[in-house]
């Protein structure tokens, strides 16, 4: 098959894939203090696998490795699009506390306690990708440029991506709910962690909170939705100036020390 | 120059078709009503490509992409409310279809290793999510202590 013949059949059946699971349309079930959020972009994932030579045999290997190749250059107009969505908050933004802001730098905990867990579960370079950040679309984005997608750094990121997507706002609703009843922290302060970058996830922390606090309800929401904003609009930086280099900084460490210990036996 | 379906700028304009498509049947927003907006969308990519290009530091290109559209719906910027209004006619959860749709069929051929990393990712992703709370809530609580608001 020509390289152009193949290109065509991709981008027809991603056309299919779009219309399916935009059709089918977003899901969403209630369960306990949190709801499970199904999304068509999790519907298009799945029956693009389903395409595979595993399942249905529509495509082949060269066509999924060059499906890779245009997953980077389409993720460009998610970009733009995040950028549009950020401009307009910008004034709230820096009218926020000092807090507000300096409460961002502990997006990096993702990192700190994440890095060490995934190698002792013997992930490698997959830790990278994995835990730099929480894996929303931004950051599958920076990953694909970076790296790319079908990189060990690729499939780490992939992995928490699809594991946030399916039970994320679920399981930050049950923790928040958690953390506000068994820690000494202040509900203001909950409320900032909530926003971790995903409107889902942070509602769903919010909303737990506020079943908690209910005489703070309007404070929690907002505090919740400004550090929201405050992750979408430094997240990407944060990721690629901090986060990437503090996870490859500690993976050569943590993984040096291993290697020394193994020699000492 | 014969144009390649693997040029860049053609696969750009192919996203975006597909984008108005979902955009349509998704969200129920018709492709001429969505078309400024996508047109705005898709210039800031050009651009932002072009830029990276010229650009020493060798940054990707998504933080050139997006500081455009950061600067062109900037309250500050005097057509961004016009820019804002424009491409929130293009929905934000459209966009991510077909990139996952592609992601998808590329992820057949890292099946195997994603099943041997399943559970061990999922166990990560927890870790991670539980990270990025805690981190942020402590430094909230210490410095809302420390300036005295609560």
């Amino acid at each position: 098959m020509s390289d152009e013949k193949r290109y065509l059949k991709l981008h027809l059946i991603v056309l299919a894939l779009v219309v399916i699971a935009e059709l089918i349309g977003t899901k969403s079930y209630k369960l306990g203090p949190g709801t499970i959020v199904l999304l068509p972009m999790l519907y298009a994932l799945l029956l693009g696998l389903l395409t595979g030579p595993k399942f249905l045999k529509i495509i082949d290997k060269e066509d999924m490795n060059a499906a890779e190749g245009l997953i980077t250059v389409s993720v460009m107009l998610l970009m733009a699009k995040y950028g549009t969505n950020i401009g307009p908050t910008l004034p709230l933004i820096i009218k926020s506390g000092p807090a507000l802001i300096l409460q961002e730098f502990g997006n990096l905990g993702t990192v700190l306690l994440g890095m060490p867990f995934a190698l002792l579960l013997g992930l490698r370079r997959e830790a990278i990708g994995a835990t730099f950040s929480i894996a929303r679309e931004p950051n599958l984005a920076i990953i694909s440029d970076m790296y790319g997608l079908d990189s060990p750094e690729g499939r780490g990121v992939m992995g928490v991506y699809v594991a946030g997507t399916v039970f994320g706002s679920i399981f930050f609703g049950l923790f928040a709910g958690f953390a506000a009843t068994a820690l000494p922290l202040h509900p203001y302060a909950l409320a900032m962690a909530s926003g971790v970058g995903s409107a889902s996830m942070m509602s769903a922390a919010v909303g737990a909170l506020v079943e908690i606090f209910p005489n703070m309800a309007e404070e929690i929401t907002a505090l919740g939705a400004a550090s929201n904003l405050a992750t979408g609009a430094d997240g990407v930086y944060m990721s690629i100036f901090m986060a990437l280099p503090m996870c490859e900084w500690l993976y050569r460490k943590l993984i040096r020390d291993r290697a020394e210990e193994v020699i000492k036996g | 120059m014969k144009l390649s379906l693997k040029d860049p700028v053609v696969i750009t304009v192919i996203v975006a078709i597909l984008t108005l498509v979902g955009n349509f049947v998704g969200y129920k927003i018709d492709p001429i009503t969505a078309f400024p907006g996508m047109l705005i969308l898709f210039l800031i990519v050009i651009v932002g490509m072009w830029i990276t290009k010229i650009m020493p530091g060798n940054l990707p290109a998504v933080v050139y992409v997006s500081l455009l559209g950061i600067i062109l719906t900037m309250p500050w910027f005097p057509l961004g409310e016009k820019v804002a209004e424009l491409t929130s006619q293009v929905n934000f959860l459209a966009l991510t279809t077909p990139i996952l749709g592609y992601a998808g069929i590329s992820l057949g051929k890292d099946l195997d290793s994603f099943k041997k990393n399943g559970l061990r990712i999922v166990v990560v992703a927890i870790f991670v999510f539980v990270g990025t709370y805690l981190g942020s809530a402590v430094i909230a609580h210490t410095v809302l202590k420390l300036t005295g608001q609560i």
